[in-house]
């Protein structure tokens, strides 16, 4: 999940900590110093993440656009340089911006703000924010929440009794309310020191940052596995199911047969190397056989893996959440409902694999692959009167399809109630057996009288005639002798 | 939408009283003369719709499209009111489907004229609704039970839709003050009984409907609480496709569907989509298509509020049909599928489309954009007779440029058993169990999947170099059936037959495929080898033994078959493990110095196979023997490119230069000078000797 820093650049953030003797600093030296500790965790355990750095001040700007090179952030993050005062909603909308830009709006981010708690003066300060929040138009609208997915972390460097002398705990607050609760606001404990901000910074890694950890097992055969990005925690139904639910650390292959997608990835470390590792087994052999892995992560959730290669012929084991649920995708049934293939008499997948027990066929079939009938345009009724007419002048040949387009026509006049229109076609039939040239067969004469006939019977409704799963079947004529 | 929403039940209540049979006096010309015909015939006088057929044709499409996009847990029960209610279906599963419903509204039959309106009423139904949003849906029920502490989460709410004529805003307040009344009469009932749950919240949606040119005496109103426990709301609508549009409107509503209208679909006869069509090509019309399917589709559109609204109240999200390209690898992942339903399903367009997609091919959709480049976020696709809507990421992907797999965890071992294990998941491929099939032992049939993974995978070596016995035509019958949870008694012969089969080979002293890789020489001897076989096959076999009294024979056998030599069945006594690995030590020490040096000097090439072997059959019953090192004449061809290419430091310097002095020591082998590409062929004097192919007994060594 990619993050946004968002560095508070003000000039309040030059404040000098008051440090028994030692060297100054400056508030911004230790906010430096707690995000250098988290550039050097991601690039350790999180190097697949994407980052970039944004400053604010009552303006904002992109330093470093989303990337993998942690070099690069850190080299802005020492190149900081101190402007005006903070304004803080004109820099969430910047990063509401730069994330959608990079990333539409359905994956999840987190966006870390580091601020000293001083939240602006007058116009554009987040006090002056929250009092004008009732009267925006749709066009001026506060940035949070995001569209996106978002979790705000607040990183205070100042310490919790210095933000409940003002209002600004309480704005930060309000802040995270409006994010819907998704985020966290840390502030130090103690003097602000080095140590006290790497503590801080320490929590938040905990919370946010954690590398995800997992092992892969199939049957006996096993493989310690690393997961990017994290999976997060799912909440199904906040009524019935109102825990959320999380990624088992011990996955379990089930066998082999849209969402998020997860990619995953050795822990890579060069000692191990050369001991043979079972997911680059798995991994080599989905490739070869063009296969997928069913993986259970938890009860009733699943997932796939498969090899995903990109253009560059680089490829690597990818695995996708599925929904949570016990039938994720419906094509492949009930997962719970999937067994081995060697309890079958016969292989359903053939000698030679040319056969698929899959996809499940749903038991009724969909409205649009049954050939209903619906009358909601008059020009749905007209084609199905027009495509009887056009069959009745082709009797005896089309006996099938007359008959059959004519009982379509019965069962759903009945259904609907609609007699007069069974009373209107059997009049067109008649007329139609009036129209019949000399040429004609003799048969046609006989079927079309017959057809009219018994719409007329059915359009009154006698339960004899008018019974919904009753066909009128051609007459039986015999002219061969 | 929580499971247990409103959505979860809807009652049906349509009015059948008398007045519904008037005519909705909109007419339909459905006797269109062709002009050759004219002359002289006279046309059918229009047919038009009662009140009733129009209410019923338009609850029937708001069903028909609630079906296609939800197939199961959003229910349906269908009422219908004249002088008592008639109850057509009920909440159960196997009764939500059109074609159910229709049956039933055949055997109603029309509303009868003649009826004394003073016996009719639509109250009959309405109360008749509120009993039936009390009794439990059988998903309620599977909740309840599967919650137990907690199954007051479950909740019992529903939505009564009524399709009626009302006589006044005033009589439409009776009807909701009655069913407040039933309401609250109900629950008290429903708190006594397990199979009635009491209502928690109930949405009336009135529809009153009118014929055409007539004014409506009943105002439209939106939603408003009647109490805690009723929300009701009126819509007035005109019979015929004002109603039709109406309930349209609402089953979006209800249901959080959206709308994506198909345009610029070619009706083209090279693309096929419409062969009906052909005849017509060169008119070379595009037509439009509207789906509907869960707005979640279009999260991307609502976000960035980019939806357009259509002409008049519809609001639609338009994507262009996209010429089918080859390059797939285009194709972004897709992050959500949508069942689809179209909205006028037979229409000659849609029927076209969703057949197209029935027939297995799919549609690429893309974004309308005036300028810049294609941005496909959709594509239309079916999967067992279902159409979904996928959700293409449109946007820059979050796992891009991933890093390969083998660079990471044994990313550089290059003999994995990859065929095999290909081999060993087809064994283990899985199929639908029908849910009535019941297993003796009680475990579902994934369950039963992950047992066989458990079993097959109890002796499984990933590499090609540590086993023996899997690369062995001749094992392959026992070690396929010694895995299955039972045998036979045939299965029981068929694993001795392949005992007495190796043994027949040990007496003839056939090669075995013991790896070789990284030995130079020919490896440990043949009865070494087999003796390491034989160890391979015992701890396979012992796997299994406990399962069933013939697996025990089948370990029975080998172990009274095997040949043992004498002092190795002594270590067996001493702990033989530990044993070999000292054994082991002893005899790399003295060698240790002198291999070093080239072994530095290509670390990554197949030496290190080798090095590998050492470590890692420890774990495995038995080891063979350190095979004596012998230096080879050039280390330049299996030096890895990427390596040859990098910055050299000085140890792989020195270790060069030793390594091609050593070199320079003996004579070049035999075998390697006769070699073609680097291999050579062994055991050619076996082929010479006997005429028998060396592959017989081992598979072709990869």
């Amino acid at each position: 999940m990619p993050t946004v820093v968002l560095m508070d650049v003000s000039l309040s953030m030059t404040r000098p900590v008051s440090l028994d003797g030692s060297e100054d600093f400056q508030r911004k030296n230790l906010a430096v110093h707690g995000l250098t500790m988290l550039f050097e965790h991601m690039a350790a355990n999180y190097r697949l993440e994407f980052t970039s750095l944004v400053a604010f001040s009552s303006l904002w700007e992109l330093l470093v656009p989303f990337t993998r090179d942690y070099n690069a952030l850190q080299e802005a993050l020492s190149n900081l340089e101190d402007y005006d005062k903070t304004c803080v909603e004109s820099a969430l909308h910047g990063v509401s911006n730069i994330v959608q830009q990079e990333w539409g709006s359905s994956c999840p981010c987190q966006v870390v703000l580091v601020t000293d708690g001083c939240l602006g003066i007058g116009k554009g300060s987040l006090r002056h924010s929250f009092h004008t929040l009732k009267q925006r138009g749709d066009d001026k609208k506060f940035p949070l929440p995001f569209p996106f997915p978002a979790k705000l972390f607040i990183m205070c460097v100042a310490n919790a009794e210095e933000l409940n002398m003002t209002d600004a705990m309480e704005n930060l607050e309000e802040l995270l309310h409006l994010n819907g609760g998704e985020g966290q606001i840390f502030t130090m404990d103690g003097p602000l020191c080095l140590k006290s901000v790497q503590t801080m910074f320490g929590k938040l890694i905990d919370q946010a940052y954690s590398p995800f950890h997992a092992v892969l097992h199939c049957g006996n055969l096993s493989s310690d596995v690393q997961v990017f990005p994290r999976p997060e925690p799912v909440v199904v139904d906040e009524e019935v199911e109102p825990m959320p639910r999380t990624v088992n650390t011990e996955v379990d292959e089930v066998g082999t047969g849209a969402t998020d997608e997860l990619e995953e990835e050795a822990s890579a470390s060069q000692m191990a190397g050369k001991s043979p590792n079972f997911c680059v087994l798995l991994h080599g052999s989905l490739k070869v056989e063009g296969m997928v892995a069913l993986v259970q992560l938890g009860p009733d959730w699943y997932g796939m893996l498969y090899s995903q290669a990109d253009s560059k012929k680089k490829s690597n084991l990818m695995m996708s959440l599925f929904e949570p649920g016990p039938e994720p995708l419906p094509w492949l049934g009930r997962i719970s409902h999937l067994g081995p293939i060697s309890e079958a008499a016969e292989n359903p997948y053939g000698e030679d694999d040319s056969k698929s027990p899959f996809p499940v066929q749903p038991q009724i079939k969909r409205s649009y692959a049954q050939n209903v009938t619906v009358w909601i345009k008059a020009s749905g009724l007209q084609t199905d009167v027009q495509k009887i007419l056009r069959n009745a002048r082709k009797l005896p040949d089309k006996t099938q399809t007359f008959y059959k387009e004519l009982n379509r026509l019965r069962k759903a006049a009945l259904a609907f109630g609609f007699w007069e229109l069974l009373k209107g076609v059997a009049d067109l039939l008649e007329r139609e057996c009036t129209l019949l040239p000399d040429s004609a067969h003799p048969d046609a004469a006989f079927q079309l009288s017959h057809a009219a006939q018994q719409l007329k019977l059915a359009s009154t409704g006698d339960s004899q005639y008018a019974a919904f799963d009753h066909n009128i079947v051609p007459m039986h004529t015999d002219f061969s002798s | 939408m929580k499971m247990f929403s409103v959505s979860h039940k809807t009652a049906f209540v349509v009015d059948h009283c008398p007045y519904m049979a008037e005519s909705s006096r909109q007419q339909v010309e459905c006797d269109v003369l062709t002009k050759s015909r004219a002359q002289g015939v006279i046309p059918l006088a229009p047919v038009s719709k009662s009140l009733w057929t129009c209410a019923v044709e338009c609850s029937m499409e708001y069903c028909r499209i609630l079906y296609d996009v939800y197939p199961t847990n959003k229910l349906v029960n269908y009422i219908v009111s004249d002088s008592e209610f008639h109850i057509l279906n009920s909440w159960r599963q196997e009764d939500q489907s059109t074609h159910e419903l229709m049956a039933a509204l055949a055997a109603v039959g029309p509303p009868n004229p003649r009826e004394d309106p003073e016996c009719c009423s639509i109250l009959h139904g309405l109360v008749a609704a509120v009993e039936s949003l009390c009794k439990i849906t059988e998903l309620q029920h599977e909740k309840r039970t599967a919650l137990m502490d907690t199954a007051e989460r479950v909740a019992n709410r529903g939505r009564i839709i009524c399709l009626t004529n009302a006589k006044s805003d005033t009589h439409v307040r009776m009807l909701e003050d009655c069913i407040q009344e039933t309401i609250l009469e109900q629950n008290k009932l429903a708190a006594g009984s397990d199979r009635l749950m009491a209502i928690q919240q109930c949405e009336l949606v009135l529809v009153h409907i009118y014929p055409q040119g007539e004014d409506t005496l009943v105002s439209d109103r939106p939603k408003k609480e009647i109490s805690p426990l009723l929300t009701s709301e009126v819509h007035s609508v005109r019979a015929g496709r004002h109603l039709a549009t109406k309930l349209n409107i609402l089953v979006q509503q209800h249901f959080d569907l959206a709308s994506t209208t198909i345009t610029n679909i070619p009706m083209k006869p090279t693309l096929n989509v419409c062969e009906q069509e052909e005849q017509h090509a060169n008119t070379s019309a595009n037509y439009d298509v509207e789906l509907l399917h869960h707005r979640d589709a279009h999260l991307e559109f609502f976000k960035s509020g980019g939806t357009s609204r259509d002409s008049g109240l519809k609001e639609t999200v338009t994507l262009k049909w996209c010429t089918p390209r080859t390059n797939s690898i285009e194709l972004h992942y897709c992050t959500g599928a949508y069942r689809i339903s179209p909205t006028d399903v037979n229409s000659r367009p849609s029927s076209c489309l969703t057949n197209f997609l029935l027939n297995g091919r799919s549609v690429l959709l893309e974004q309308p954009r005036k300028s810049g480049s294609k941005v496909i976020s959709h594509m239309l696709s079916s999967h067992g007779g279902e159409i979904f809507l996928h959700v293409l990421n449109s946007t820059r992907s979050t796992l891009e440029d991933p890093p390969s797999i083998s660079e990471g965890c044994g990313g550089r071992v290059t003999d994995y058993r990859i065929t095999d294990f290909g081999e060993f998941m087809r064994e283990n491929r899985l199929m639908p169990v029908s849910e009535s099939a019941h297993d003796p032992s009680g475990k579902l049939p994934a369950e039963r999947a992950k047992a066989q993974l458990e079993r097959h995978t109890r002796y499984w070596p990933m590499i090609i170099s540590q086993t023996t016995i899997f690369n062995m035509q001749a094992v392959v019958p026992l070690a396929n059936l010694i895995v299955k949870e039972t045998l036979t008694e045939e299965d029981v012969l068929t694993c001795q037959k392949t005992v007495y089969n190796l043994v027949d080979m040990e007496r003839k002293n056939d090669p075995l495929p013991i790896s070789t890789v990284g030995s130079r020489g020919k490896g440990p001897k043949r009865d070494e080898q087999y003796r390491i076989m034989w160890n391979e096959l015992e701890t396979l076999v012992k796997t299994h033994a406990g399962a069933t009294d013939r697996h025990q024979r089948v370990l029975d056998c080998i172990v009274a078959c095997r040949s043992k030599p004498p002092e190795e069945e002594e270590r067996k006594k001493r702990g033989r493990k530990r044993e070999d690995k000292e054994d082991r030590t002893e005899k790399n020490g003295s060698k240790d110095t002198d291999d070093k040096s080239w072994q530095d000097s290509d670390r990554s090439g197949m030496l290190d196979k080798e090095e590998q072997e050492s470590e890692v059959i420890k774990d495995s019953p038995d080891s063979p023997e350190p095979l004596n090192k012998k230096p080879r004449l050039s280390t330049d061809e299996v030096q890895p490119p990427e390596r040859a290419k990098g910055p050299v430091s000085l140890l792989s310097l020195w270790t060069n230069r030793i390594a091609a002095a050593n070199s320079r020591k003996h004579q070049e082998f035999a075998g390697r000078i006769n070699s073609v590409n680097n291999k050579a062929e062994l055991y050619q004097h076996l082929k010479d000797e006997n005429g028998m192919e060396v592959h017989e007994n081992g598979k072709a060594s990869r």
